[in-house]
């Protein structure tokens, strides 16, 4: 026992040091008042003055805004390609199996150098994508110069790294589904969109709703590829929860108003947490 | 089986043959555009329309990255950084899973155990990196190698961590019963009987563990900005006021990215299966 114990403790300290200890002086931050540029230490305590100026702050809204934005759209683009591509590549062929290894190649990347890949890709004239779109008669637009395509050059690259993650999760679970299952329902007569409306998909409904609260937080937290692509411009259209917050702290030095943003943060993932963690332990 | 296929059958072969033709040109199309993109020569950067296939091959880019003190430094920070949360991680790491595993803690105490895990590995990081921030300088650590690998380390010994307390908990007692009853004490019950066993789970931790750490953005970026630069931070960092430099951009991609591709296809499984940790059981 005592040796357990031994083997448990160089672990602990250091996540009580780089992650407890953080955490609560981080909220010890988000009640004080202190820019580092003016001074060097806190100014002093404040209630919650920084929770309710970042609630009226426009910055702090647009940013919650394009974060929803940008994870929905991303979500909801990686999801649906994602199910149909775990379909479409299922079987344990040859054939099969080099396609999805070629297919999950976006998610080993480093997000930072796959955000400066698709700004080269993405460069309003000399790009890629706006060359290809003009071979078939469309004017590419401004991608990452415009606020509106700005958001959508997030979403593709989210949905470029990511999709392989929903495909590898979903072909997993499609492979677990007992086969006698689907004879029977074939024998049934039933077609095969049917099977998967009624047979699959609700075997497989829990394991997608984790794989999308999954997402939805990596996509939140995610500043790499923000950084990389955009820089959270043009202006503040791309500037994402994450993104604000990183600014406001290590860019303004603003240490209270990005604390007390970070916890505003922290109450929502917070929440998603639990929920992951709820529904992992139920047996399904 | 019908031999014969139908006409639709025919038809709905080809589209899903079609279908993944295109979803593989999506992955393929850009990362091969990078690697052009790496060996162009500059004046062919900005043309309209673009030079898919260069006039000439250039490999400048590549030497003046290499020659340039600068970007060398980065690469052995990087390399440095990624070797040494690497090893710290998977000797704490497993050391600490298999204590957690064999201490008999109730269900509950281990359920808070495993909710703590999944808490680090998906609270929003940026709330705890300005107060680390503050610790590095509080402790004259800004700007070092060392301020990277202790902020990473937070997150990788959870994680590992975790990782191996799912591998011993599934790993029978009996097998450590006969090396019990011999009288070996519990450091050599780990090291002879267990370690051998868990081997291939470890290295599969190691390989995630060398893949997060060699691909970290955040934690780099907020306590090393000059002299303890590494890889991911100098990406980034090809971007001014001045314009960007195209050229040194695609190269140092390439060279972040090539170690990993390969990682992916001579490691896959392992990769694969810690990138979806949590989301899937075991």
């Amino acid at each position: 026992m005592p040796w357990l114990v031994l083997f448990v403790v160089p672990a602990l300290i250091i996540v009580v040091a780089v992650q407890f200890y953080p955490l609560a002086y981080s909220a010890f931050l988000s009640v004080q008042d202190w820019v580092l540029t003016e001074s060097q230490r806190p100014k002093g305590f404040v209630g919650l003055e920084n929770f309710t100026k970042e609630l009226a702050d426009d910055t702090f809204r647009r940013s919650v805004r394009n974060s929803v934005y940008i994870t929905g759209g991303a979500l909801a683009l990686q999801m649906t390609l994602g199910i149909c591509l775990a379909y479409l590549t299922m079987g344990a062929s040859w054939r099969m199996r080099a396609i999805r290894t070629l297919l999950i190649l976006p998610m080993v990347i480093a997000p930072v150098a796959a955000g400066t890949l698709w700004r080269i890709l993405l460069n309003s004239r000399a790009g890629l994508v706006n060359h290809l779109l003009s071979q078939i008669g469309i004017k590419g637009p401004e991608w990452l110069a415009s606020p509106d395509w700005a958001i959508v050059s997030v979403i593709m690259l989210d949905t470029w790294q990511w999709t392989p993650f929903v495909l590898l999760v979903v072909g997993a679970a499609i492979a677990s589904i007992p086969e006698d299952l689907l004879e029977v329902a074939a024998i049934d007569g039933a077609s095969r969109w049917h099977t998967f409306l009624y047979v699959e998909l609700p075997l497989l409904m829990p394991l997608l709703l984790l794989t999308l609260v999954f997402r939805m937080l990596e996509s939140l937290l995610s500043l790499d590829s923000i950084y990389s692509l955009t820089f959270g411009g043009p202006g503040y259209s791309t500037y994402t929860l994450t993104y604000y917050i990183y600014t406001l702290g290590l860019r303004s030095f603003n240490f209270g108003a990005a604390a007390a943003s970070s916890w505003l943060f922290m109450i929502f993932a917070s929440l998603s947490i639990g929920l992951v963690f709820w529904y992992q332990r139920r047996d399904w | 089986m019908k031999r014969q296929r139908s006409t639709k059958q025919r038809t709905l072969a080809f589209a899903h043959g079609f279908i993944l033709f295109i979803a593989c040109l999506v992955v393929l199309v850009p990362l091969a555009y990078l690697v052009i993109n790496s060996v162009k020569l500059p004046r062919e950067f900005l043309t309209v329309p673009p030079t898919i296939l260069p006039s000439e091959v250039t490999l400048e880019h590549y030497r003046d990255l290499f020659e340039d003190s600068k970007t060398f430094r980065h690469f052995r920070n990087s390399l440095t950084v990624t070797l040494w949360t690497t090893g710290v991680t998977i000797i704490s790491g497993t050391l600490a899973a298999y204590g957690l595993a064999r201490m008999r803690l109730s269900a509950r105490i281990l359920a808070g155990v495993t909710f703590i895990f999944l808490f680090i590995r998906f609270y929003p990081r940026v709330t705890t990196v300005i107060p680390y921030f503050l610790v590095m300088r509080e402790l004259d650590l800004l700007d070092t190698v060392w301020a990277i690998i202790i902020g990473q380390l937070g997150i990788t010994i959870p994680f590992v961590t975790w990782l191996m307390l799912v591998v011993f908990q599934d790993l029978p007692r009996e097998i450590e019963e006969a090396a019990i009853v011999d009288g070996a004490s519990v450091l050599q019950r780990f090291r002879r009987v267990v370690l051998p066993i868990v081997m291939p789970s470890v290295s599969a931790a190691a390989i995630l563990t060398a893949f997060l750490s060699w691909n970290e953005f955040l934690i780099a970026s907020s306590v090393a900005r000059r002299k303890a630069s590494v890889l991911s931070i100098a990406v980034a960092g090809f971007v001014s006021d001045k314009g960007i430099q195209w050229g040194p951009m695609a190269a140092m991609s390439v060279v972040m990215i090539v170690p990993m591709i390969v990682f992916a296809l001579f490691a896959q499984k392992y990769l694969i299966r810690g990138i979806t940790f949590g989301a899937v059981k075991g």
